[in-house]
């Protein structure tokens, strides 16, 4: 997951990482603490400098305008929730410095550019980036460092040589899976600066990473998904708000195929749920929140539920469907498919019947799938 | 061949046996025919279900010549179980936790390269021969004897192709689940030696998803080795939104490649039947391969 750039910047910051001041607005009526300033639209993906997201006013007419423009403003479908203004820092040159897990070979990718700017993914400015694997260690990194810098000229050497060695330490310590500065600004007087950053991190590294996740925590309306993870333990990811199709489903693979096999069909599903099962321990609250979840959709017509029960009883599972159902009657308005199979699914059957049979049972996914797609067109 | 990776019989210890979910995982696996000989747990003594447990994977092995290990721990001490593992000699290590930190993952490739033991996992559901040993917990309604070779990353979809291509009396004579993480023991290229030369291996089911270039790897292996059998491949996450991680973590770290056209390419040209829906691929793989039941022409 991508933290926001004035996120992570303020992790930097505690690690005494050099960057221009700024400070986060939200709203359109901020005001900044000087000016000029660049307004930067703060969302996880990159890009935002060519989508018109980073814009440099030198007055507070300026700023109003570029405000209330970049805070409605979407970015590859990401909503503008708030912007970093940032102070203008006068530097000598642009260079690039990136760290990143590299999945294939199992270590870590180096690259290091002395031009950086923003057209790092331009083909021309790639060949000026000087890339080499290292092994995932910071004593590995840390001598292909030097062996890089070697080929680097002689001007802001020193200055990328330190900032290296730092960015290092904080994407080993951190456990980043990609930190990428670019550009880290050349000062004049022999400092640098990390002018814009990327910084990836590992959901899994959240328990022992403290700093991180209180991040996350403080801050869940622009980390809803994360958070979501952090606190319950399950994915549950809106795709289309005007969607029609609830899921409840299990599985991250599988609940993905069967956004992919409805869309194919050509219907909208309304949301990516992967619920796991194994984190109920008898207790329906994670079911009830999904419902009033989906219950929550304006156009929800349908809801397929999905599953596969490897280790899960279905007898069991079926209590718990019948007691989250209990609990958000709204949901009961709409046509409910359950796809069940593996153990206990005698149980789950009576368990269903014995409440009224609130939602359709089917053993067989395909058969599922048009049960709760003609569901819709009775609907409609 | 398969042989080079599991054997049935093979004696196996599990790290962690002695917690709620190894101690239920152990039953099922020894209840499928999984020679367990051994657990392993930093502080029991004694024994659970009439298994010994040792302190350390090299205490377990000195006594019982364990060869495989299926760790079951919390994903924080993963690491150290492989260390373990690695250390004691073990040659199969099947990581069955999820949520191992991918820092970890990344010191664990180094570990068990230098021990040269092979790593199936994180997050991975296991591998099983059908009807003789089953390391992990593929649910046994999608697992039957037959002539499948099937390498799978997301646990739920590959139950779901299996199950369908099951009911149509088609069963695998190898299963490996390899995990939705993005940096792993194991990958997908890595697997297809053993299904090379295999005698019960007629075709190759590939169950893959969006994220990485797992297939794209593949795929390229295939060309180079020569393997001539049928593959079939399932692509999840067509509809999957660029930067939304839909539960697997494969899909953010690398921007190149991972994309379902670069997959469904790679894999077309290495002469692969790529399918988008699984009934699609239930379907195709019934009309190519011989099912035990209804002896049928062999394609391959």
């Amino acid at each position: 997951m991508m933290l926001l750039e004035h996120h992570a910047k303020g992790l930097l910051e505690g690690r005494a990482i050099p960057v221009p001041a700024g400070i986060l607005a939200t709203s359109a009526d901020s005001s900044a603490p000087f000016l000029p300033a660049i307004v930067k639209a703060q969302v996880p993906t990159g890009g935002r400098g060519k989508s018109g997201g980073i814009v440099k006013v030198e007055s507070n007419v300026e700023l109003q305008e570029a405000l209330r423009r970049l805070l409605s403003m979407q970015i590859k479908g990401h909503d503008v929730r708030a912007v970093r203004l940032e102070q203008p820092v006068e530097f000598l040159a642009e260079s690039y410095i990136s760290f990143a897990v590299h999945a294939d070979s199992g270590c870590v990718l180096v690259m290091i550019a002395p031009q950086g700017g923003i057209d790092i993914e331009d083909p021309r400015m790639r060949g000026q980036i000087i890339t080499r694997l290292a092994d995932p260690s910071l004593i590995a990194v840390q001598s292909m460092i030097e062996e890089i810098l070697v080929e680097l000229p002689n001007s802001g050497r020193v200055q990328l040589c330190e900032a290296a060695h730092a960015l290092a330490k904080c994407f080993f310590d951190y456990e980043a899976l990609l930190l990428e500065i670019n550009p880290v600004f050349i000062l004049g007087d022999g400092r640098w600066a990390a002018g814009d950053v990327k910084f990836v991190i590992d959901e899994n590294a959240l328990p022992r990473q403290p700093a991180i996740s209180a991040i996350i925590e403080s801050n869940k309306t622009f980390y809803p998904e994360a958070a979501l993870k952090l606190d319950q333990g399950f994915d549950f990811v809106v795709l289309d708000r005007a969607g029609d199709i609830g899921l409840v489903t299990t599985g991250a693979g599988l609940s993905m195929q069967l956004v992919d096999e409805l869309t194919e069909r050509g219907h909208r599903p309304y949301n990516f749920c992967d619920i796991r099962t194994g984190g109920f321990k008898g207790d329906p609250s994670r079911l009830v929140q999904v419902f009033r979840w989906i219950a929550d959709g304006p156009a929800i017509r349908s809801v397929l539920m999905n599953f596969f029960a490897g280790m899960t009883d279905l007898g069991e599972l079926a209590i718990l469907l019948i007691a989250a159902l209990e609990q958000v009657p709204e949901l009961k308005r709409v046509p409910i498919t359950a796809r069940l199979i593996g153990n206990g699914l005698d149980e789950a059957r009576a368990v269903i019947a014995a409440a009224g049979n609130p939602l359709a049972i089917e053993t067989d996914l395909e058969r599922a799938m048009d049960r709760a797609t003609r569901n819709l067109e009775v609907a409609r | 061949m398969i042989s080079d990776l599991v054997a049935p019989g093979m004696p196996v210890l599990v790290q962690g046996l002695t917690g709620r979910a190894g101690r239920a995982q152990s039953a099922q696996m020894r209840r499928y025919g999984t020679n367990i000989v051994a657990g392993v747990s930093p502080r029991a003594e004694g024994d659970v279900d009439g298994i010994a447990i040792y302190r350390t994977c090299a205490e377990a092995v000195g006594a019982t010549g364990a060869q495989a290990s299926v760790i079951i721990v919390p994903p924080l001490s993963v690491l150290d179980s492989i260390r373990d593992a690695a250390a004691s000699g073990i040659r199969l290590i099947v990581a069955i936790t999820e949520g191992m930190p991918i820092h970890d993952a990344l010191k664990a490739r180094v570990l068990v390269r230098q021990s040269g033991a092979i790593w199936i996992g994180a997050s991975t559901p296991g591998l099983a021969i059908p009807g003789k040993i089953k390391l992990g917990f593929l649910p046994s309604v999608s697992l039957a004897p037959g002539s499948l070779g099937v390498m799978s990353k997301s646990g739920t979809l590959s139950y779901e192709v299996c199950h369908r291509l099951v009911s149509r009396g088609l069963g695998q004579s190898l299963w490996v689940g390899v995990g939705g993480d993005p940096v792993k023991g194991t990958r997908f290229a890595d697997l297809l030696p053993f299904f090379h030369d295999d005698p019960e291996t007629e075709a190759l089911v590939v169950v893959g998803e969006i994220g990485g270039n797992e297939e794209e790897e593949l795929a390229a292996r295939i060309r180079e080795a020569g393997f001539r059998k049928p593959v079939f491949a399932l692509l999840a996450g067509k509809t999957a939104r660029e930067g939304v991680t839909m539960g697997h973590a494969g899909a953010l770290i690398q921007d190149t490649s991972g994309t379902i056209e670069s997959k469904e390419a790679a894999l077309r040209a290495a002469g692969a039947h790529v399918f988008s829906r699984i009934e699609e691929l239930a379907a195709a793989v019934a009309r190519s391969v011989a099912s035990p039941a209804k002896p049928a022409l062999r394609v391959g």
